[in-house]
């Protein structure tokens, strides 16, 4: 167990190392003068060579790739996160509000979504292949194919301009929030739907099931004790993957709300060429993925022993 | 498998002979009839530009669905290599692989791809490149899945102690074998790239302006969203069908293997 464990975890360093070193190289190789790009962002005005001189010795641009690359990665391993390129504050304090909006987004929309998904799935497999089963599904392939920034427009254009009864832009109140995460949520149930439905009806056709009602164990204790478990694997595994959309999906909701956060953070720092802001959340990003990808990987081999013998 | 090939015809249909059945020329600047709400004349209305939406619509889906189609093909090519290159190549080649593939895979696609295309530049080129980095990874991992359990198969051994080499067997006893799972793949990975398009063009980072693509054009009709709501309804729903119908028919090709499968 603890030599799986240190595998995982080593894994864990080669893949953060990785998803560092390439945002890094990619920043660096990008086309056009990233000074330039800095300088428009600091002072939006007419640019000399002195200034773009200047900007390219503090964001130290002027030395070559691996003493820039070494000259960030340092720090980091001192969990400092350097200063902006734009502003010259520091990374992590800018950043960490932006998490303050974004993780609440994220999580309300995670919360909507199950609060669909879970009661639809369970209602829709009572009977599969019945109204509600179809139903279900086609939701959920629908809810699949509806990119969020387009299910976000309709829910403005539903909710605020012909209702009027929610604000669309900004994220001044609380109301500010609601339409945001529904587009979240509602995105997050269309798949979960689909997950949980088909992991239901798997664990519903195991083999022993038929043997234990036979005994005379009760429907409600076979649900607790042999479906939920079952069904429960593949909604750990695809975890990971929800999580993948509730970022992506508040990257987009966030710009097509207009609402600070993450994706705004980074929409901002792509475009200025902010290195370290782009650096500190591409790998807040991947340590995020990492570390999640490894508790599912530790939870999986508990809820079912037999993965970690398969894979040794 | 017919709704398959239906599919791939239909789009490839589309793609093709799409712009000869546009009205209209897609750019062709018509200000006196901006924004003007659908017509015989214009049937699904005008941009605010005054540009036919049916004719840009249909010029886009060479845009849409054609480099949706090239991004994926090249996820097949690059990633069947790759997994092959995991399975067959032995302990090393499969750690680098596998390695590499979970760097890939340990970031959100889509945010990865707005990096990679806004750190380029917009354009087609960017566009390409950032989906194609962001969409190989489901084919190698199924393609090297694949290739294991195909390692210890009777025929496989067989074909290598006859003095097969690698390279022969992954072509005729590989490749075969991982042609209908890796389509299933594929069509999940055409609907993404899709999807990935018209979000990059929706944020900014895609196709050039006035190419006609469907998410910079729902861009575009966001601002007059309280003036003429239906310029923004049109390219949404062309998304959702496409992307729908791929679904659908990567669902129903999913569905006939199992059965084959279990048939067998």
């Amino acid at each position: 167990m603890i030599a799986t464990v240190l595998g995982l975890l080593l894994r864990a360093v080669v893949v953060l190392a990785g998803t560092a070193f390439i945002t890094f190289a990619l920043l660096w190789n990008a086309p056009g003068d990233p000074a330039q790009a800095i300088a428009m962002a600091r002072f939006d005005s007419f640019l000399t060579e002195d200034i773009l001189d200047q900007v390219r010795q503090e964001a130290g641009l002027d030395t070559d790739f691996w003493s820039a690359f070494g000259a960030w990665l340092g720090p980091l391993l001192m969990l400092d996160l350097g200063n902006s390129a734009v502003t010259g504050r520091p990374v992590w304090p800018d950043l960490s509000t932006a998490i303050g909006y974004s993780f609440p987004l994220a999580l309300a929309g995670l919360v909507i979504g199950l609060a669909m998904s879970l009661p639809l799935a369970i209602l829709a497999t009572r009977r599969p292949g019945g109204l509600l089963d179809r139903f279900a599904v086609a939701v959920a392939s629908l809810g699949a194919a509806i990119p969020a920034y387009w299910l976000g427009l309709l829910l403005i254009l539903l909710f605020a301009v012909h209702l009027g009864w929610l604000p669309a832009m900004g994220a001044r109140t609380p109301a500010h929030a609601i339409l945001p995460a529904l587009t979240l949520g509602l995105g997050v149930a269309a798949s979960l739907t689909r997950i949980i439905r088909s992991g239901i009806l798997e664990a519903r056709s195991q083999p022993f099931l038929p043997a234990i009602k036979r005994r005379g164990v009760a429907d409600r204790a076979i649900g607790r004790d042999h479906v939920a478990p079952h069904a429960a694997i593949p909604v750990v595994t695809v975890f990971g993957l929800e999580l993948a959309f509730l970022l992506e999906g508040v990257v987009m909701v966030e710009v097509i709300f207009g609402r600070p956060g993450l994706g705004t953070f980074l929409v901002g720092a792509i475009e200025a060429r902010d290195f370290p802001h782009v650096q500190a959340i591409v790998v807040l990003t991947a340590l995020l993925f990492v570390t999640v990808n490894l508790l599912i990987d530790l939870i999986y081999r508990v809820l079912d022993p037999r993965i970690g013998e398969r894979n040794a | 498998m017919r709704s398959v090939i239906a599919l791939a015809g239909a789009i490839l249909f589309f793609a093709l002979i799409g712009p000869f059945l546009a009205p209209y020329d897609p750019t062709a600047i018509n200000i006196p009839k901006r924004l003007s709400a659908p017509s015989a004349e214009f049937l699904l209305g005008t941009d605010a530009l005054g540009r036919d939406i049916l004719s840009r619509l249909l010029h886009g889906a060479r845009w849409s669905l054609g480099l949706a189609f090239l991004i994926s093909l090249i996820g097949l090519v690059v990633g069947t290599v790759a997994g092959l290159l995991a399975a067959l190549g032995g302990k090393l080649a499969d750690w680098v692989v596998m390695r590499t593939t979970d760097t890939f895979l340990a970031f959100p696609d889509l945010v990865a791809a707005v990096v990679i295309a806004g750190l380029m530049g917009a354009g087609t080129w960017s566009l390409i490149f950032a989906l194609s980095v962001t969409g190989w990874m489901r084919y190698a991992r199924v393609a090297r899945g694949i290739g294991l359990s195909l390692q210890s198969r009777g025929y496989v051994v067989q074909a290598r102690l006859a003095g097969m080499s690698p390279w022969s067997v992954a072509r005729w006893h590989f490749l075969p074998s991982l042609l209908p799972s890796l389509t299933v793949v594929w069509t999940g990975v055409f609907a993404r790239a899709i999807l990935g398009i018209s979000a990059l063009g929706f944020l900014g980072f895609g196709v050039h302006p006035p190419l006609p693509e469907w998410g910079t054009m729902l861009l575009d009709a966001r601002i007059h969203m309280r003036s003429t709501p239906l310029q923004m309804i049109w390219p949404g729903l062309t998304v959702v069908i496409s992307v729908l119908a791929i679904n659908l028919a990567g669902d129903a090709l999913r569905d006939a293997l199992a059965d084959k499968g279990t048939a067998r």
